[in-house]
């Protein structure tokens, strides 16, 4: 290296994807010969500050796309712009190959960065609900799941860290059991891709990806705590992983989050009984030698959820009593504690997984294989004090195993075809609600991508054979109500993408896909508590089919300072397998009498449209719109579906400031959240349908500060959310403690992240 | 290669064995302990006489067979002591689930609705410790002549404290149902 000379040079840099001219963040720029790394900011761009004149070999690498290296030689500051190719023999962990260029589409809509970090402490289904077209299903404010465009639980497929998520996912106050902090990424997919987990996937597959693992010796940590006001929720996760620079191939990964609330605040009282618990942590290990990469991952989750009391219906009258109260009664309100009584749900999942990855020239075999256990236990209120034993109790395993072999023949086709089978075993003690059942899944699906300048082609085919045996057991052995069903289900999808120009891309999906009906569909038979009905199951169901078209398009300014993207979809679905209320057939029980609520199907149709826009009028301000709409009907009876989102729409404005010296991605944002009142309920002249009207519409505001600041060297990142900053007092439809209780009332969340990285 | 990957799938297999070693196999149904399948009032006539009884029935549960249910059939212008009793006939042998919320007095309360014009008068509820009706135990007191209907209504106060206080109505939001009869009534 020139001596003598002062080393006072920038180097910077800009880092694009090769196919689609995205700009390329949290890229990582190397220099080995100086040890110096760095990611790519927002833009793209990244700074190497104080070097020396010389020639250095630059390594670069993201997500997705080869690792390059270039030589530059340095003599005076310079700028370098670095395309990187897609990544066309190795395929990241979970793979999606986008359709070049198009983010965020119909097909594709993703969640990470600081959109992510902004729901740190909340759930899932939360976090979630921050992409368009995106809502929840709530029991109370602290159980929820996602709804994709108006359909949930089933319907929905939950991919976590590759491993398709079994629980019980068919009750509606059923959460998914993901620990949120496990990932650094959420995504929502539709159409091809989804045959790779399912050929049910009739709502869209949920992934939830955690960051690949060190990719360099050397260790990083992360800290991340949080403290919610409105239920003094507090929140502290930790990560670490690690590289040894003498056994490069191994890398482990050690994760925790514990998490605790005690009772949520209504804007005008407390309720009882509504606090949570939850511990998690996993365990990632893996190892990477030539051509084979294998990892080894286990997770375990674990919550105790309390049920509001106030919401605990003996038989109808009492539903009716607490309905029209209007608010709950003083003797369910106003309690500040942490402890949690019964009603309530103790949930733990576990899930172990090994996946085996063999790279051979253009072709690369995965083997993944996957034990899941999934224990619910439900404690009723019951009447004897002393009883400390749940009143349901379910534990269902799983067993998983899948062979995916990807290939690349001639220039454009990457081909994708895999077989897998998993055989599940549901036990239960207590109450009867679904039965004890074995079942066996056998599937195979292909998949070809092609891709050519301004084309996108992708197409799949998937087929499943789905056998169940079902029986109920009596504590003394009796067995009865003996079932066997054999279902068989096919999906497919065909997706075709052209970008006009680089700013103007469309999109067109075509997917069908067929779910068999789940056992509770089929052998439910009791009292919901929470509804005061007697749900009976119906075991002449047939497989629901839908067939969804989509259109996607987006387009955006050549300044880039204006961006719309929208999707249009209509998804029809047949058999649509739904609880239709039997108002004249009550079922008379010694607590009284109870609607009867049967499993029919019919045909349905749901389809709506998501937007979003984004302005940037200045370089510091973005303005965000989204908005999203869904009509869901039934077409046999010519009615409207029930407990369908409303329309929404929500503005958001948002200031980044200039990095300073010690403070960097400063920002402050506010955000308004309009849901309209859902007017397209089913008709109460067939006889009742719902308890009360659906609530009116209701404007939430949002507001975030967040910033970055150097503090011991180390990057902190803090920031301060008021949600429902005004302490508005609403109630929405999706929740199904809008017949007794109003929503939260504002709470002020503190968001802290210490990462610690050194890499050698 | 093939070995890594029997190695992987060997790791797992292990790893799945202990899993299920670690898990119990699940006994199958019964919440008997919840499960109230009949009600039982046993009438004494006082200063003597035949005594009766009348029963709401459901032996199966909730669901299933329709319950039955008889006509309470009364002599006119008499007072009854009743004794109400409480079964679960779902397990053998049949439980007695009276004894239970007597033991949990505190958190339970029968009323008794007698219809206009069922000429029936219910007084005389047995208290719980703190001294506020229960209701295991009544005094029924006939007019001359009726028709007509009377509500057995058993509510449990789930709050902890449960709260329970003697001018809390029937429909009291700080309790909730457990068991709700109607029972069609004749005086002779």
């Amino acid at each position: 290296m020139a001596n003598g000379q002062q080393c006072s040079l920038d180097l910077k840099g800009h880092i694009e994807d090769a196919d689609s001219k995205e700009k390329l963040s949290g890229a990582t720029v190397f220099i080995d010969s100086l040890g110096l790394v760095l990611t790519t900011d927002e833009r793209g761009d990244f700074i190497f500050k104080g070097l020396c004149p010389g020639t250095y070999r630059l390594r670069v690498s993201h997500v997705g796309c080869e690792t390059i290296e270039e030589e530059v030689a340095l003599n005076k500051n310079r700028h370098v712009d670095i395309n990187l190719p897609h990544l066309k023999n190795t395929l990241s962990e979970v793979t999606i190959n986008s359709l070049s260029g198009i983010q965020n589409t119909g097909t594709k809509n993703e969640l990470s960065g600081r959109a992510l970090e902004a729901t740190k402490g909340e759930s899932l289904a939360e976090a979630l609900s921050r992409i368009n077209g995106v809502s929840m299903l709530q029991t109370g404010s602290t159980i929820s799941k996602p709804v994709i465009h108006g359909l949930h639980s089933n319907r929905i497929l939950t991919i976590n860290n590759g491993v398709r998520q079994e629980g019980q996912q068919w009750g509606n106050e059923h959460a998914p059991e993901i620990d949120p902090y496990i990932a650094g990424k959420l995504t929502v997919i539709k159409g091809v891709d989804e045959l790779k987990y399912g050929s049910d996937a009739i709502g869209g597959v949920i992934l939830v990806e955690p960051k690949p693992l060190l990719g360099l010796p050397g260790y990083n940590a992360e800290l991340n705590a949080g403290y919610f006001t409105n239920n003094q929720l507090y929140v502290v996760s930790g990560l670490f992983e690690q590289q040894l620079k003498a056994l490069p191939a191994f890398t482990y990964r050690l994760q925790g989050t514990f998490r605790k609330a005690a009772n949520v605040t209504t804007p005008n009282y407390r309720l009882n009984n509504t606090g949570l618990e939850e511990q998690n942590f996993s365990v990632t290990a893996g190892w990477k030698k030539h051509q084979l990469n294998s990892e080894l991952f286990y997770s375990f989750f674990n919550t105790q959820l309390g049920i509001f009391k106030g919401a605990h219906i003996g038989n109808l009258s009492d539903l009716r009593e607490a309905i029209d109260g209007g608010q709950p009664d003083a003797a369910f309100t106003g309690q500040n504690t942490y402890h949690i009584e019964r009603p309530r749900q103790e949930v733990r999942h576990q899930i172990l997984k090994s996946k085996t990855i063999l790279q051979k020239g253009k072709h690369k075999y995965s083997l993944l294989l996957s034990a899941q256990i999934n224990d619910r236990k439900e404690f009723d209120i019951v009447r004897n004090s002393n009883n400390k034993s749940p009143q349901m109790d379910i534990s269902l395993v799983t067993f998983s195993e899948e062979l995916t072999r990807e290939w690349i023949t001639g220039k454009n086709f990457t081909h994708t075809a895999g077989i897998n089978s998993v055989q599940q075993e549901n036990q239960y003690a207590g109450r009867y609600f679904i039965p004890y059942y074995k079942s066996l899944n056998l599937g195979a699906f292909y998949i070809v991508k092609w891709n050519k300048e301004k084309w996108d082609i992708q197409s799949g085919v998937r087929f499943d054979q789905k056998n169940i045996n079902t029986n109920r057991l009596l504590a003394d052995s009796v067995v009865f109500d003996q079932y066997t069903f054999n279902f068989s289900t096919l999906g497919a999808s065909l997706n075709a993408g052209y970008a006009f120009t680089k700013q103007l891309k469309v999109n067109g999906t075509i997917t069908l896909a067929t779910r068999a009906p789940y056992v509770n569909e089929l052998l439910s038979n009791g009292i919901h508590h929470g509804t005061a009905t007697y749900e009976i199951g119906n075991i002449n169901l047939k497989e629901e089919q839908s067939i969804n078209t989509s259109l996607n398009m987006s387009w955006r300014n050549s300044s880039e300072t204006f961006s719309i993207q929208g999707t249009v979809y209509r998804n029809q679905i047949n058999n649509f397998i739904y609880q239709q209320p039997k108002p004249n057939e009550p079922v008379l029980t010694i607590a009284g009498a109870f609607p009867k609520w049967v499993y029919q199907q019919n045909n349905a149709v749901l389809s709506g449209t998501d937007i979003t826009t984004r302005l940037q009028p200045v370089k510091s301000l973005t303005w965000t719109i989204k908005y999203a709409m869904l009509r869901a009907t039934n077409r046999d009876l010519h009615d409207w579906l029930i407990r369908m989102p409303a329309d929404r729409i929500q503005n958001e404005l948002s200031w980044d400031f200039k990095d300073g010296k010690r403070w960097s991605k400063t920002f402050v944002s506010a955000e308004m959240v309009y849901i309209a009142e859902q007017t397209r309920v089913p008709d109460e002249k067939n006889g009742e349908q719902d308890y009360k009207a659906a609530p009116e519409a209701y404007t939430l505001v949002n507001a975030t500060l967040g910033t970055t600041v150097e503090l011991f060297k180390l990057p902190i990142t803090v920031s301060i959310t008021a949600r429902n900053m005004f302490n508005v007092v609403y109630r929405d439809y999706l929740n199904s403690m809008r017949y007794f209780t109003d929503e939260m009332g504002t709470n002020i969340q503190l968001r802290l992240k210490i990462p610690f990285k050194h890499l050698h | 290669m093939k070995k890594n990957i029997l190695r992987m799938s060997l790791v797992l297999v292990t790893a799945t064995l202990l899993l299920n070693a670690c898990k119990k196999d699940k006994p199958g149904e019964g919440n008997d302990e919840e499960v109230i399948t009949t009600m039982n009032l046993r009438f004494t006539p006082v200063g003597g006489g035949t005594v009766s009884n009348y029963t709401f029935d459901d032996p199966d549960g909730p669901g299933g067979a329709t319950p039955t249910k008889s006509v309470i059939t009364l002599n006119a212008s008499l007072t009854y002591d009743v004794q109400l009793t409480l079964l679960n006939k779902t397990v053998t042998p049949v439980k007695d689930v009276t004894t239970e919320i007597i033991a949990e007095a505190n958190a339970h309360r029968f009323y008794y609705q007698p219809s206009a014009t069922s000429a029936i008068n219910v007084s005389n509820l047995n208290n719980d410790g703190n001294g506020i009706a229960l209701g295991t135990t009544s005094r029924w007191t006939t007019g001359t002549t009726g028709l007509g209907t009377i509500r057995i209504t058993l509510r449990h106060y789930a709050s902890t404290p449960p709260n329970k206080a003697g001018a809390d109505p029937v429909d009291s939001p700080k309790s909730s149902t457990d068991i709700e009869v109607v029972f069609d009534t004749a005086i002779l």
